[in-house]
């Protein structure tokens, strides 16, 4: 049986690995350019990857916010 | 008095707050700063916003989407707000973090008069702890997560938020402190800074 | 505390709070601005219902908090 600290260490590394994608494949100078709230959503996205709660801070729909992140080249990762 | 593990803000509470630079000292008050949906479409500003964002990815302040009860509550405090003659009305917004307040036991974080004004008046928000600033520096400060004169440090937050406390409040609060500041000193104790 | 006392200890607080915001208010700063700043402005300084200045200015309520920083008129609690 697995405890409870490797399971949390597994996806631990796991979310750390999807950061490094988002972090990575990011269009920084795109992300960079836009408004505040836009800017500050889609850098919460790239480091938790928690879309609803990035869509709140853009103010955006999750859909809009989800075609946001693709323009921004962020991908889903999963 | 035992404190929540988590407080909720609203957005005079935290558009203030964001400009002052010993901001983060909130996260050791509590486990979590919740911020309502209606409260951070009310965000707009890059420090604000930029600040919010940041501390909703390190898991400190984190997102109350607003429940039937919570809207069906803080709905009928609107309306009984505005029934008490001389009572301020409360609106939505304030409404939601009082109602989180009843509700779950949360710490309610505001500036706004009509809020503060309604714990005092309305028997359905008895019970309700509600912090302005005052409250939470006074705390930070108690508990050492702050150093320093009290009374610099209250300054330094009127002086960046462009904030003012009641003077009246604040001598209260500061010479509750500096009572309290000799007995730690008596007792040989120190606190750590933020 | 009765209901009585205690709208008299608001009411108190209220008045205390009005003359903090009018007297530390940049007046030659508010009587500069556009009609609707202008009238919010002195609206919230004698009131100090923030909402329904912003709504008064035709403004959200973090840009006229920043107009009221502008004007040096505080939020007093």
């Amino acid at each position: 049986m697995v405890s409870l600290e490797e399971r949390l260490e597994k996806w631990r590394r796991l979310e750390e690995e999807a950061r490094e994608i988002r972090r990575r494949e990011a269009d920084w100078k795109f992300i960079e350019g836009l408004p505040p709230k836009l800017r500050a959503a889609l850098k919460y996205y790239v480091e938790v990857g928690d879309m609803y709660v990035a869509s709140r801070i853009a103010g955006l729909t999750v859909e809009e916010f989800n075609e946001l992140r693709k323009r921004a080249g962020i991908p889903n990762v999963s | 008095m035992s404190l929540s593990d988590f407080a909720i803000a609203d957005t005079c509470f935290l558009i203030d707050w964001s400009y002052w630079s010993h901001r983060n000292v909130l996260f050791k008050l509590f486990r979590a700063v919740f911020v309502p949906e209606v409260v951070l479409r009310e965000v707009k500003s890059e420090r604000a916003v930029e600040w919010i964002a940041a501390m909703l990815a390190s898991g400190q302040l984190a997102l109350y989407t607003e429940t039937s009860d919570v809207v069906g509550l803080a709905t009928r405090i609107v309306e009984r707000s505005r029934l008490v003659p001389g009572l301020r009305g409360v609106d939505l917004p304030e409404a939601i973090c009082l109602a989180v307040g009843k509700l779950r036991g949360y710490v309610v974080l505001t500036e706004n008069r009509g809020a503060i004004m309604a714990v005092d008046f309305l028997e359905e928000l008895s019970g309700v702890v509600i912090w302005r600033a005052l409250e939470v520096v006074k705390e930070a400060i108690r508990r050492g997560s702050i150093t320093g004169d009290p009374r610099q440090v209250f300054k330094l937050y009127e002086e960046e938020t462009k904030h003012r406390f009641s003077r009246a409040e604040l001598e209260a609060v500061i010479n509750e402190l500096e009572g309290k500041a000799g007995e730690v000193e008596e007792a040989g104790g120190g606190g750590e800074g933020d | 505390m009765s209901l009585k006392e205690r709208l008299e200890k608001w009411r108190r607080l209220e008045e205390e709070a009005r003359e903090i915001r009018r007297r530390e208010a940049d007046w030659k700063f508010i009587e500069g601005l556009p009609p609707r700043q202008r009238a919010a402005l002195k609206y919230y300084v004698e009131t100090g219902d923030i909402r329904t200045s912003a709504k008064l200015a035709g403004l959200d309520l973090e840009d006229f908090r920043e107009l009221m920083r502008k004007a040096n008129v505080p939020v007093v609690t």
